[in-house]
């Protein structure tokens, strides 16, 4: 998305009902938390990341963006918690930043991009972790992570090639 | 206003092996970098434990007569159980319990964390080395 965009009631729409499901799906992640199977603080299975990398497919970096951005602010607001917000905002955001670069590459599918996008959230995390520990032994924790995000990755992009696969016969108009 | 975004590429293709391998390389670089130079010190275990960025207590587990229960006041108060085999976070009124779910950390180069309180717990000096750190999965 090189060009400004026109923001039509419908595009706004769908940009509005996708950040709810990204909040959704955060919320449902935390009645499952992943962490009483592997003990490591910040380990999840990354749903609301299917939002983001689907958004960055359907409507472009530039929606997709916003989509995260909306989605950090208020997950934060609903958690009450402005270290959250750091957390999200940069796992978030380095995570859009690579996604949104591995995308131009074509010879890349959905779950190339999403593990890479997976694995930059994590790193963005750790670096959220010790800004605000002020020291690096978070980083140890960091292989573990990024063991998961293998996974957690792969997860990800399979449910959004599903999704894909499955829009395939809907024409939704791309307004 | 149509977008210019092509559907991806559904199907796994050769190069994304190739992510998966440079995560993976970068998960070990990191795990060799940050455990590697911690393998092979003294075998006196010393529990140092730090609020924010300032340490306010180092205490040396192998020279404990007897366990040593200390209350960690940060953002959030952690029970902290000190033996002379390791550490462990008994109780926090933290949302996460992370601290308490990572259980009892025995090994020099171990450490709980507990983010919202911003208390970290870490074990220096080395005891049985070539263990496993963690186990996952």
């Amino acid at each position: 998305m090189t060009s400004m965009q026109k923001w039509t009631t419908k595009h706004l729409t769908l940009c509005a009902v996708l950040t709810a499901l990204a909040l959704a799906l955060s919320t449902l992640e935390n009645l499952f938390p992943v962490t009483l199977l592997i003990p490591l603080p910040g380990v999840k299975l990354g749903l609301a990341n299917i939002v983001t990398l689907f958004a960055l497919y359907y409507l472009g970096t530039g929606s997709a963006f916003m989509i995260l951005i909306a989605r950090c602010l208020l997950g934060a607001l609903f958690a009450g918690n402005a270290s959250a917000l750091l957390f999200s905002l940069l796992g978030g955001v380095l995570a859009m930043a690579i996604m949104a670069l591995l995308r131009r590459c074509r010879k890349l599918s959905v779950y190339g991009v999403s593990i890479a996008g997976a694995a930059g959230h994590n790193i963005g995390q750790i670096c959220a972790a010790m800004i605000t520990l002020g020291n690096t032994m978070v980083l140890g924790y960091l292989p573990f992570l990024l063991l998961v995000s293998l996974f957690s990755g792969a997860l990800t992009g399979f449910v959004v090639a599903l999704l894909f696969r499955a829009m395939e016969h809907v024409k939704l108009s791309r307004t | 206003m149509t977008t210019k975004c092509s559907p991806p590429e559904l199907r796994p293709k050769k190069l994304d092996i190739l992510v998966a391998a440079v995560v993976l390389v970068l998960a070990v670089v990191v795990a060799v970098g940050f455990y590697g130079p911690k393998l092979g010190q003294s075998d006196h275990l010393t529990a140092v434990i730090s609020v924010g960025e300032e340490v306010i207590e180092r205490v040396d587990l192998a020279t404990l007569k007897e366990d040593k229960l200390l209350t960690v006041e940060g953002e959030c108060t952690l029970n902290v159980l000190l033996s002379n085999s390791g550490a462990e976070v008994i109780l926090s009124d933290c949302p996460t319990q992370d601290c308490v779910h990572t259980g009892h950390i025995s090994r020099a180069g171990q450490s709980i964390v507990c983010l919202p309180g911003q208390v970290v717990i870490h074990l220096e000096g080395a005891s049985d080395e070539g263990a496993p750190d963690i186990v996952v999965g």
